[in-house]
């Protein structure tokens, strides 16, 4: 029996083509082009032209790579229509699925002082600054309503082992809910490492909690990153991320960096004192425009033009490192690249449209209320509460879900409506960040051109397919990359 | 603060494009239109000084008006196969659900 139609079956009707859905952006000589679902590929400018003039020859064989891209169908083609849909409905999956991230804020107590610090205190007030047992179970109610089949429950602080008994309380909890729901539940610790022990790691272990740590680089720009009494954060944090490594796990540790200004000439050593400590992947971030990062001017000190040096620069030598065999990813790439390179969305809450705020994290703070996202906490800890969604004690999911708070900011910065973002051809990679353009600008949306937010990030993307499109190596390592 | 002052025909060019030109450009220019029967005068003010000159930020905003005017003519070209391929795509995920009689 044959199995497939002859030849002709397979030549296309008519011999022209139709444009579908696409949106472009002039690079130099060339001009790049995004389909419906963010796949890309360069053509000249004078293609470009015969493109928008719609007389690029039939025969052409630019017609086949633009055909495989879903840039333009031929009469009678009717397979683009539905991968375009398919691919469409993979990529906004996660909003049937939300809300899968959940943050405990079990302290707001920490023995650090860092100058960049979102929201800490230096207190030994337990009553006023950690969370009560009631209030998570209440918290815990509320994220096991979320439809996601999937759910992380995140402790943060201030510093989370300072209440490591309501964590304790919490995981026993959820794992007892979840023996009647069977969500594949997840649990990680954000922790500074300087009162990990025995007792904890051992819990850990048994319940399988991945850990997440801050690594600021070198000794020295990490201590004075991160200052606490006796200036041995460093000292710490790597002897608990081996400690971690050793008895959870190679890979259940992981540590972020936040980039300041002392950090901006030191990238390599940053990237090396990761390698030394034997962690697969590093986050090169900018700070965020919240809590003391504003207070103390930190976070005006450089602008994203010198982030992006830096970053560039990080970029470079990482990619460096893999060619030279060393197993290393920078995850702010991975995650753009995985938006680029595949159809899967890897539910970043900032890069993603509609916002990632409520439908991607919730956070429970220690007070009871609920923030939108981490970063609607650190702007309420500096008195305004706008992304504030209720409070555990008072409101059902269906009211925090549904509030004004969380629906206004999500409808107004959809990056399909908003201007410049809705013709860019970048759209697919980038993100709405309410939060971000509200603290910088004092509205959801902002003014895109003058968004560091904007620029920062279409640097990264054009950088990005730069390396891949020029850079074979690079291109073998960014396919991996967006494959983890 | 430089002005220049642009005109555009009105039947090759949309007040729309002409705006949403001014919007990308406005970290450097600012700008005023006014619709005329025939066409659209545009007075561009340069708020950010180009090195290369007024007339390169001239020129891009130019460009750019021409960009946004072929863009403007994919999306009503395409739209049909916009709308189609968003409703074959969410016809199946079960959000949007049919509403009880």
């Amino acid at each position: 029996m044959r199995k497939f139609e002859a030849t002709p079956a397979f030549v296309p009707e008519r011999a022209d083509w139709q444009l579908l859905p696409f949106r472009f952006h002039r690079l130099g000589p060339r001009v790049l082009l995004t389909n419906m679902v963010g796949e890309h590929l360069f053509v000249s400018r004078d293609e470009f032209s015969e493109i928008a003039d719609g007389v690029l020859p039939a025969d052409s064989p630019l017609v086949r790579r633009l055909r495989a891209k879903q840039v333009i169908k031929q009469p009678g083609d009717k397979a683009p229509l539905d991968l375009l849909a398919m691919k469409t409905r993979t990529r906004y999956r996660r909003l049937a699925e939300s809300t899968g991230l959940h943050i405990f804020v079990v302290s707001l107590r920490c023995e650090h002082s860092c100058p960049y610090c979102q929201v800490s205190r230096q207190s030994s007030d337990r009553v006023t600054y950690d969370m009560s047992p009631e209030t998570a179970r209440r918290a815990l109610a509320i994220a096991f309503r979320t439809p996601s089949p999937n759910l992380k429950i995140e402790f943060q602080g201030g510093e989370p082992l300072l209440n490591f008994g309501l964590i304790e309380e919490i995981v026993w909890e959820a794992e007892r809910i979840n023996d009647l729901r069977g969500k594949s539940l997840a649990f990680v610790i954000a922790t500074n490492l300087a009162f990990i022990d025995d007792y904890m790691l051992a819990f850990c272990a048994e319940h399988d909690i991945y850990i997440s740590t801050s690594l600021d680089g070198p000794a020295d720009l990490h201590n004075h990153n991160r200052p606490r009494p006796g200036g041995d954060s460093w000292e710490r944090a790597t002897a608990g991320i081996q400690l971690v490594r050793e008895t959870l796990g190679e890979h259940r540790v992981s540590a972020l960096m936040t980039t300041t200004i002392a950090s901006l000439d030191r990238v390599e050593e940053i990237v090396d004192c990761y390698v030394d400590q034997g962690l697969n992947e590093i986050f090169l971030r900018p700070l965020s425009p919240y809590g003391f990062a504003v207070k103390t001017k930190a976070f005006s000190r450089y602008d994203a033009g010198r982030w992006l040096d830096f970053y560039e620069a990080g970029l470079n030598y990482i990619l460096e490192l893999n060619r030279r065999g060393v197993d290393l990813i920078e995850r702010y790439s991975a995650i753009i690249l995985k938006k680029m390179l595949t159809n899967e969305d890897p539910r970043y809450v900032d890069l993603t449209s509609p916002a990632g705020i409520g439908i991607g994290a919730l956070v429970y703070n220690y007070d009871g209320d609920v923030y939108a996202s981490d970063e609607g906490r650190m702007l309420a800890e500096m008195g305004d509460k706008t992304f504030r969604v209720g409070n555990v004690h008072q409101d059902s999911y269906g009211e925090i879900m549904l509030s004004e708070a969380l629906l206004e900011p999500l409808e107004q910065s959809f990056a399909l409506s908003a201007p410049m973002c809705t013709d860019c051809a970048f759209e697919s990679y980038c993100g709405a960040d309410p939060v971000y353009h509200y603290a910088t600008t004092g509205d959801f949306v902002g003014r895109k051109p003058l968004s560091e937010f904007c620029r920062r990030n279409m640097a990264i993307f054009k950088l990005l397919l730069d390396r891949y499109e020029t850079d074979s190596d690079a291109r073998a390592i960014f396919l991996e990359w967006a494959a983890r | 603060v430089s002005a220049h002052e642009l005109w555009f025909d009105g039947s090759n060019y949309s007040a729309d494009a002409i705006q949403r030109a001014a919007y990308k450009l406005s970290d450097k220019v600012a700008c005023d239109v006014t619709t005329k029967e025939d066409g659209h005068r545009c007075v561009l003010e340069i708020t950010e000084p180009a090195a290369e000159g007024d007339g390169a930020l001239i020129a891009e905003f130019r460009n750019e008006v021409l960009d946004e005017t072929l863009r403007a003519r994919i999306r009503e070209e395409t739209q049909e196969f916009r709308n189609l391929i968003l409703a074959l795509a969410f016809s199946e995920t079960g959000l949007v659900e049919d509403t009880e009689p």
